[in-house]
Parts: structure tokens; sequence; C-alpha cells
């Protein structure tokens, strides 16, 4: 199999193991609605601030949710087997385009919640749907490869939380500095810098996850 | 090491509580001499974490000894 | 002679303290005591607290300046010696001030042959009563400043000697880069090669290289306190460090919750690589992006300009390179008693 067919097939093969639990899916949904309806109870009136930055520790907090468990099903004799045939390379790729994917659905359903609940203070919409595209793909570089670290350990649970954090960190923060300027909070015209920022970020990520992955790989 | 953790923590308590009442002295006594008791309590404190180096690797050699003493 | 390094490493860091504080400061103002507002038209008396200063053994050749930008400047009308670390200086401020500005802030500068030259900024606000504006009695008069003889670090009026802490604190951070630097090299050496010798290298850098990170932030503290006014002023720079620190610790967590060393050693190495490439993202990219009490960051200068003169380079650049060479000392001999224990667990697994 050519090394894109190769993604083709595995990340067909996330959908439709995913489409086979749909529960887990619809368990994260629903977690994203009943946190923004918690937020929304306890400030019943959601200011800009508080509105900005809940949405995107939210958002980290349903990514890391739907994202750990990407490599936990991974370790069964049969799955070994199927993934002795792949390139390495097509296997962290797939699992990175596969949960982008997801991490966009989630970032749109995210945004429709918070709208519809708490209000849609946001005002330079293309820069914001721009902002939550280049969130979603770091979250998901992110967390695809740190959870592939942390499902070789048992308490994984928690390794996942305490690796991913602190690197997640500057990818967060230049995302709720970018979408201050998307909600009008502040007015400052070079957002571009942000922006390349975050692109160079995803891409020093990526190259370090394709370099690092074939490591973590073999057993 | 649970009698080691008491301790930090009874000293960091008393540290905090010293510096809440004690505040004004205590700076005094830091920017008096043009700060240089700033400078005092940087190189100190640096060089209590060396010490603290030094403590580790005792721990670890003692721990080595004691394994060569057991294996013969 | 293998162990130049080590001697070499040990001899910067006492010329580091040695040089760092014996070399004095520059005489400078610390305080300039207003008894009435500054206003247009009116003399003004301001008595200037020096530092280190020997006002009474140059009565003669003081001269001072109150200034407002480049341009703009006036001259004393008379100095009287108090002691030698008190002046009174009086000035006749103009009846107008040269920008548009209700009120503008004056910095107070007073020479000596001597003490050479001190600068106080923002010694006055000045309020215009008048309301014109016009340049006509301020000039341009400062001229033949005198630099001060011999030896010395510059004058800062709120780090004052805690400047010294320049070579102390900033070469911690420094150091903690390069030897976090050699431990992912090591770590990547590691995947290379399988050889456990490295990861042992990579774990012992990794852990000097945390002792200088929690040393970095607690000398920081320190030094916050008394220039910033509190211990952690919730910096962007002090937040990143701690969370750069949370990075390291975290790579010690994950390393301990493997039983098997191999598996440890290359997950450790594979996560330590990962997490080294954001260290620059988060010490160096975000603090750019808001305000920050360092220098570099958020308007303030960086570190050139009159904050780090050559005296200070002389001293700053060698207690880095000390500070380097003594932690890749300290790592050296963790590393080397974690590799005599790797040969007597070997050892003991043979013979059983």
């Amino acid at each position: 199999m050519s090394f894109t067919s190769q993604i083709f097939h595995l990340i067909k093969k996330e959908f439709v193991l995913e489409w086979r639990q749909r529960y887990a899916l619809s368990g994260i949904l629903l977690y994203v609605l009943a946190t923004v309806f918690i937020v929304y109870s306890s400030f019943i009136r959601v200011p800009d601030t508080a509105w900005n930055s809940t949405f995107w520790i939210i958002i980290v907090f349903a990514s890391v949710n739907a994202i750990a468990k990407s490599f936990i099903g991974e370790s069964g004799n049969r799955t070994l087997y199927y993934y002795s045939l792949m390139n390495p390379y097509a296997v962290i790729l797939s699992k990175m385009i596969y949960n982008t994917l997801l991490l966009l659905i989630l970032c749109l359903l995210c945004y429709a919640a918070f709208s519809f609940i708490a209000g849609n203070p946001v005002q330079n919409v293309q820069l914001f749907y721009l902002i939550l595209f280049l969130g979603g793909t770091g979250f998901s570089i992110t967390f695809t490869f740190i959870s592939a670290i942390a499902a070789k350990s048992k308490n994984n649970a928690t390794l996942m939380a305490i690796l991913s954090f602190p690197i997640i960190l500057p990818i967060l923060m230049t995302l709720i500095n970018l979408s201050a300027n998307a909600l009008g909070m502040i007015k400052d015209t070079a957002y571009t810098n942000d922006i390349l920022i975050l692109i160079a970020i995803d891409l020093i990520l990526v190259g370090m996850a394709l370099i690092l992955f074939p490591f973590l790989w073999r057993d | 090491m649970k009698e080691t953790i008491s301790y930090i923590f009874t000293f960091l308590f008393l540290l905090t509580q010293n510096s809440l009442f004690a505040q004004t002295a205590h700076d005094a006594f830091m920017r008096s001499n043009g700060k240089i008791y700033v400078v005092i309590g940087v190189l100190i404190s640096i060089f209590i974490g060396l010490v603290l180096f030094m403590v580790i690797m005792e721990r670890r050699l003692k721990k080595l000894e004691k394994e060569l003493n057991e294996n013969g | 002679m293998k162990h130049w390094w080590k001697i070499l490493g040990v001899l910067l860091m006492i010329y580091s303290i040695v040089a760092g504080l014996a070399i004095p400061l520059k005489p400078g103002i610390y305080d300039a005591i207003t008894a009435s507002k500054a206003i247009t038209g009116a003399p003004i008396d301001i008595v200037a607290v020096g530092y280190l200063t020997k006002f009474d053994n140059t009565k003669d050749d003081l001269r001072a300046w109150l200034k407002v930008d480049n341009e703009h400047a006036i001259a004393s009308t008379a100095i009287k010696v108090e002691s030698e670390s008190r002046l009174k200086v009086s000035f006749d401020i103009p009846n107008n001030l040269p920008s548009a500005d209700k009120t503008v802030d004056a910095a107070l500068i007073i020479d000596s042959k001597k003490n050479g030259y001190s600068i106080f900024p923002s010694a006055v606000f000045i309020k215009n009563t008048v309301g014109t504006n016009s340049a006509a009695g301020w000039t341009n008069a400062i001229s033949n400043m005198t630099q001060h003889q011999g030896m010395s670090f510059p004058y800062r009026n709120i780090l004052q000697e805690t400047i010294r802490n320049l070579f102390y604190h900033v070469p911690l951070w420094f150091g903690m880069m390069i030897i976090f630097l050699i431990s992912a090299i090591n770590s990547g050496r590691f995947l290379k090669t399988k050889n456990s010798k490295f990861d042992h290298k990579a774990a012992s850098y990794a852990s000097v290289g945390t002792l200088f990170g929690i040393l970095g932030l607690v000398t920081g503290a320190i030094w916050a306190k008394h220039t910033w006014g509190a211990y952690w002023s919730w910096d962007i720079k002090q937040n990143m460090s701690a969370i750069a620190m949370l990075v390291y610790l975290a790579y010690f967590v994950l390393r301990n919750s493997f039983e098997e060393s191999e598996q440890s050693a290359r997950i450790g190495a594979v996560y330590n690589i990962f997490a080294f490439v954001t260290l620059p993202m988060l010490l160096f990219v975000i603090p750019r992006l808001t305000d920050s009490l360092h220098p570099g960051n958020g308007g303030n200068p960086g570190f050139g300009g009159e904050d780090l003169d050559n005296n200070m380079r002389m001293v700053f650049y060698p207690a880095i390179i000390g500070f380097t060479l003594f932690g890749a000392w300290m790592a050296n001999i963790l590393y080397r008693l974690k590799a005599v224990q790797q040969r007597l667990l070997d050892k003991a697994f043979h013979s059983a």
C-alpha cells in the first residue's frame, strides 16, 4: 500500500471505530454542553473576558478527554499485527488528521453552544474561525503525541494531564490573546504576528512528533 | 522522608508568618546599605541549593554502599 | 589535564563572585526631595540624597541641571552641600514649558569631577500654571559631563546594589538552558544507539537543570521582592519559568511510572526532546506577547545599552560559562553515580 492510501485507510478505520462506539463521542459532546451550561449558570451574564477564557479552557479539557483514548485501544495483539504492516508516520499522521477533524467539530459545537446559551460576543467572525482552526490543529497535534506517550504507562489519565498541560500553554495563551482580538476586547492590528507564531508552533510540533514517533512505536 | 517534608512545611509556614508580622523590619533591613543584603540572600540561596545537591548525592552513595556491603 | 573544565568552571565562579561583589557602584542619586510643588515661573529647592557620593569633597566643581528632554534643560542657580550625601539644589523654573503637556517630568542631573555625573529620572513634575508653550528659558546647556574614574558598575535607582544579581540570577537561567540542551542531545543519542549510558547522562543533566531552574525561581523571587515589591508578581516570565519547571518535573514522573528500565528510558527520552523543543516557546516567544517587568519585554529595554556596560559584561559572560561548567560537573558526578549503580545491578543480575 502506498503511504497516502495507508493514511486514508487508517483514517477510515478511526471513523468506523468511532461509529461503533458512539457513546464515547456523544459523551464528549454532552460534556461540552454540560460545562457550558455550568459556566452560564455560575455567571448568569457572561462578561467578554470570562467568555473568552472559559471557552478555551472548556475546549482544552474536552479535547484532552476526546484524544486521551486515541492510543489506549491500540495495545492488543491484533492491532499490533495490523500496525506492523503500516508505516509509523502513516499511523501518527492519520491519528492527527482524524483528531483534528474531531476537534474542529468539537470547537464548532462548543462555539454554537456558547453562542446559544451564553451569547455570542465575536465581532470578527472570519478571524475567529481561523483561530478555531489553528487552535484545533495545535491541540490535536500535541494531545495526540502526548497520548501516544501516556498510553504506554498504566496510570495514563494522570500522565496525560501533567505531560500535556505545560506543553499546551504557549498555544493556549496565544489563542486567548488572538481571540480577545476577534472579540474586539483589544484592538491590535498586528495579530498576523500571533497567527504566524501559532502556525510556526504547529509546524514545529508536527515535525518533532514525526521524528520521535517511530521510537515510541517500536516496542 | 515524611518527617523531612513536615519540617519543610513547618519551616515554610513559619517563614510566611514571620514575613507577615515582621514585614517592615525585614524589608528595612534588606533595603539598607543599597539593598546589598538582597545580593547576599541570592548568594545564600544558591549555596543552599548546592548543599541540597550534596545531600542528594550523599544519600545515593549511602544506598550504593549498603548494596555493596550486602552483596559482599 | 582532563579536569581542566571543572577547574575553569570553579575559577570563573570564584571570579564572578569576587569581582561581582568587590567592584563598587558608581555614585548615584538615591532620592530627590522637594518641599513644594514644582510650578512654572517659581523657584524650587530640591534636596538630592546621594548614594556613595562625596559631595563635601567636591564643593567647588558641583554642577546641576533639570532636564526635560535632550534639547531642553535649565542650570541650577545655587548648590548647597549639606553633608557628604545630601545636596540642596535651587532652580528658577521658566514661565513656560517646552512641550504642550500640562505637566512634564524633569530629570535631575548632578555632575562633579570626583563623583562623575549621575541622573535621577522624574525628580520633579513641573506643572504649567501659565499655560503657554515655548522653549524660551530652556536651553541645551548640559556639557562637559564628567565620567566617573575607575572600575565601577552602573547605578540604577531601584536596583542599586542588586544590579549585581545579574551575575548570579541570570547565569542560572542561561546555564539551565544549556544544560537542558545537553540533556536533550543525550536523549537523542540514546534513541540512536540504545546505550543506557546516554539515558543516565540525559537524566542527570535534566536533574541539574531543574535544580538550576528552581534556584533561578527562588533567587528571582528574592530579587523581585525588593525591587518590584512582591516575591511573586505574576510576571509572565516568572509564570513561564515555573511552568518550564513543571515540564521537567513531569519528565521525572514519566520516567518513574515505568517498571521496565528500557521502556522508561526510551519514552523518557522521547518526552525530553519534545519538551525541550517547547521550552524556547515558553521562555522566549510567549513573554513577548504581553507586558513583563523583565528587561527586553513589553517596552522595557533589553540587555545592552546602559544596563549592561562593558564592566558588567566582563563579569557577566564569565559567570555564565562558570555556572554552566559547574552545573556540568554536578551532572557528571550524578551520572557516574548512576553508572556505578547500574553496573552493580548488572553484576547482581548476572551472578544470580
